[in-house]
């Protein structure tokens, strides 16, 4: 076990700031708002986030432009926005993107892209998955032929209707292969698609003879992209986690007030125990996510184990909590204009990205050598 | 006694490694009779080597260890497997009277206690007042300078083999509920203490019928004062839980990875349902003991244990009971078979411990609380919902 699981004053006051900054950014009102907006964001409050306290530079290193802080740091932030269900790229730039050109060791990439990452000025994104919606380098079907000219489908890219710079794994004759594709680039196509969490936008790329930058080594992509996504995949458990606890937390305030038979529903002991198993998978989740983070940030070996490990459990309690939380608030839970369903769309959604929580049970298994 | 409160963690690791390398008394026999002698040894071991009682005063025999030399503690007899010393309701019980008893009673049944020179049971339930304790109707009538007690407690583990109980009486009236219960130390070699063992469902007798007939305790014996037995009998474990939790999370560690070995050994592993089942089964056991570790790492830092720590118990018992259910379903065929049949045994393993799991950890949700009482505890107390109309006294 790396982590020591106590927070400092720093991560406190991290999770203050951010928490603060949502509350009066990202209200429940602008959550609405923007979900309904083709782009899916503001891009003024992304502006803030970048400029006010450095959100999206927070864990990049200090030499391309972000604040060097740890991993452990990121996934607060992460929380916090699982918690307002935040309307922005972040997952998809921050964490997907800008972790791939690290994982990548394209110091040259790195430097010209990251620092507009941090920045915010630059939205980036990571396209991978197709039709098939796996996230493996070797069902990729893209191809780049020998002047690095991208051909093919892209399906489910997160915001990859807004990004300035797309990340496109592609497979040349060396195999699968990380490029940079400018999103004004010839031959790009992009298209948003309907989504069940609208909250989160993704899209469709078609890409026509695009022209593309190499990354990286040609037929180098398999294993940053596995390490790429462990990390993205931890950084989502710790916003499934804040997600979770907040549906519990919505649940717990509504049992207390909402009275039937003539007493508070919170008093029946069916409500009581739906509550009480929340809390376990609450906790639990806030575990498995942290978990990870700190065997992140100490540089432990058990990463690759511990990742799926946390994506699988995180995304089933979070659904679970979310669809609880709809069955405690009775018939307001099941209105539009209550923000339950918001919640479990969130959950349902993030349960299948990355790959589901069996197919990560799988990579478990897989990785303990089961 | 070596005062090892304020070596580093690796050096009390290091220290408590050497100490098993040369004293490791082997497993524990099988026989229940040999198995109790064999641990009491094994216990006194411990404590005449300074190796008891990890978080205890050393004033009464015990190490006085930091919470974070406690978690190393736990965690290196884990990893070396050293058998899990008798008397574990004294690790209930101690802490009562630690907490709530006068100095004298300390200096006098602590020692003991740690060294396993007297065993303890807890005697709280009886055949009317099982979740609802405050219920119970053992009687404790005040005669001079004794009490005289009558009744009847059932399912006490350990009863039989037990020379004291930490036994809860009724001397308010019986309507007083929780305001009348008082908390005894109990002979169990007086005159007018019957205890007769139980059969479970396991086939063994772990736990006992108890029947007082006029037993004559010492009102000197009495934990706390009369009628306020309630508070001590819950001033049980406070912070002692969370470490002694946290390594049952790193004991299940290595009980995980016998269960893959299980899994590979019975030919079940390429079995996609199978593998997904065992990841679960990772999962868990992680999740036990990282909870175990923030509880830790929230007392460390002098605050409360926290939600968490209520949690913990609950997912403990549902957990135990998942893995042995996915162990037996592996053992296919033979888990038709008895437990002690010598077809379950193959190379160094018997597989038939994982058949008496399965069937031990039916109790994990029901002994010291069952899952709905903790469910509901969890409820009224972590997360502040209103109480049940007519169960306003949750007991566990
Ligand atoms: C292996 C084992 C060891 C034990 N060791 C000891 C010991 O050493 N000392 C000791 O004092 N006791 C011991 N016990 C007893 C144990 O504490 C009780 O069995 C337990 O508290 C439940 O009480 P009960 O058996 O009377 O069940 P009941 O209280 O009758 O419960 C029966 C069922 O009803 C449910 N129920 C009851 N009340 C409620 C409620 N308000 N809301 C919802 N559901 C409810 C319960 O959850 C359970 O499912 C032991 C039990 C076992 C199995």
């Amino acid at each position: 076990m790396t982590g020591t699981f106590a927070f400092t004053a720093e991560h406190e006051a991290l999770r203050n700031t951010v928490r603060r900054f949502l509350t009066e950014r990202s209200p429940e009102t602008e959550v609405r708002r923007l979900m309904e907006t083709a782009d899916g964001y503001d891009p003024t409050v992304w502006s803030l986030m970048a400029n006010q306290i450095g959100l999206q530079g927070l864990a990049l290193p200090e030499k391309y432009g972000g604040s060097g802080a740890g991993f452990v740091d990121l996934q607060i932030v992460l929380e916090e926005m699982g918690r307002a269900l935040l309307c922005a790229p972040f997952l998809s730039s921050v964490v997907l993107a800008a972790n791939a050109l690290l994982t990548s060791g394209d110091e040259a990439a790195c430097a010209e892209y990251l620092p507009g990452i941090a920045e915010g000025t630059t939205i980036a994104t990571l396209a991978v998955t197709e039709a098939s919606g796996s996230w493996r380098a070797d069902d990729v079907t893209v191809t780049a032929d020998a002047q690095y000219r991208l051909t093919g489908e892209k399906l489910f890219v997160l915001d990859g209707h807004v990004a300035d710079l797309l990340l496109v794994v592609a497979r040349t004759a060396a195999g699968p292969t990380l490029f940079a594709v400018d999103a004004g680039a010839e031959g790009v196509a992009r298209e948003p698609l309907g989504t069940l969490d609208a909250t989160r936008k993704q899209a469709r790329l078609v890409l026509d003879q695009t022209p593309a930058r190499l990354i990286g080594e040609d037929g180098g992509a398999a294993g940053p992209l596995e390490r790429t996504l462990d990390l993205a995949a931890a950084a989502l458990a710790a916003e499934q986690a804040g997600g979770a606890r907040r549906t519990l937390e919505m649940a717990v305030e509504y049992a207390k007030v909402r009275e039937q038979f003539g007493r508070p529903i919170g008093s029946f002991q069916a409500i009581k125990h739906k509550c009480a198993d929340m809390l376990l998978e609450v906790e639990s989740s806030t575990s498995a996510a942290y978990a990870v983070g700190w065997a992140v940030d100490a540089g432990s070996v058990e990463v690759p184990v511990l990742a799926p490990l946390a994506k699988a459990y995180c995304s089933e309690a979070y659904t679970h909590c979310a669809a609880e939380n709809i069955q405690i608030h009775g018939g307001i839970g099941f209105t539009w204009e209550h923000p339950a369903h918001l919640y479990f769309k969130r959950a349902k959604s993030t349960e299948i990205l990355f790959g589901n929580p069996r197919q990560h049970r799988a990579l478990l298994a897989d990785r303990l050598g089961i | 006694m070596t005062d090892r409160s304020g070596l580093t963690e690796a050096e009390l690791a290091a220290e408590l490694r050497a100490f098993l390398a040369e004293h490791h008394p082997g497993r524990a026999p099988k026989d229940p009779g040999e198995r109790l002698a064999f641990l009491q040894a094994w216990q006194a071991t411990l404590f005449d080597h300074g190796w008891a009682g990890p978080g205890w005063p050393p004033r009464w025999g015990g190490m006085g260890l930091p919470l974070p030399l406690q978690a190393v503690y736990h965690r290196e007899m884990a990893a070396g497997r050293a058998p899990v010393p008798p008397n574990n309701i004294g690790g209930i019980v101690g802490p009562t009277i630690l907490t709530c008893g006068t100095d004298e009673q300390r200096a006098r049944w602590i020692p003991p206690l740690l060294r396993a020179d007297e065993l303890w049971c807890q005697g709280f339930s009886e055949p009317d007042a099982g979740s609802d304790l405050t219920s119970l109707r053992t009687r404790a009538v005040r005669d001079g300078d004794v009490y005289r007690v009558t009744g009847r407690k059932v399912w006490i583990s350990g009863a039989v083999h037990a020379d004291w109980m930490l036994c809860l009486t009724r001397t308010g009236s019986q309507e007083s509920g929780a305001a009348g219960i008082t908390c005894l130390a109990l002979d169990m070699h007086a005159p007018g203490v019957r205890a007769s063992r139980l059969r479970d469902m396991t086939g063994g007798a772990h736990f006992a019928e108890v029947e007082f007939d006029d037993v004559e305790v010492p009102v000197s014996h009495r934990i706390g004062a009369e009628n306020e037995g309630w508070a001590a009998a819950r001033a049980t474990m406070g912070h002692e839980r969370s470490t002694s939790l946290a390594a049952s999370g790193m004991r299940y560690q290595r009980v995980t990875r016998d269960l893959l070995d299980l899994a590979r050994r019975r030919g079940q592993a390429d079995d996609p349902h199978v593998r997904d089942r065992l990841a679960q089964a990772v999962t868990g056991a992680r999740l036990l003991e990282w909870s175990g570790q923030r509880v830790l790492a929230r007392v460390l830092e002098g605050g409360e244990p926290g939600p968490l720590a209520s949690v913990i118990r609950l997912q403990h018992g549902v957990f135990e009971q998942q893995l042995h259910t996915l162990a037996v379903d592996l053992l296919g065929p033979y888990a038709q078979l008895d437990a002690a049949d010598p077809a379950l045994a193959s190379g160094e393993r018997h597989d038939g411990n994982w058949l008496r799991g399965f069937l031990r950890t039916r109790a994990s949700t029901i002994g010291a609380g069952t899952s709905e009482i903790q469910r509901t505890t969890i409820a009224d107390k972590v997360l502040g919902l209103p109480p049940e109309a007519g169960n306003s006294r949750s007991t566990r």
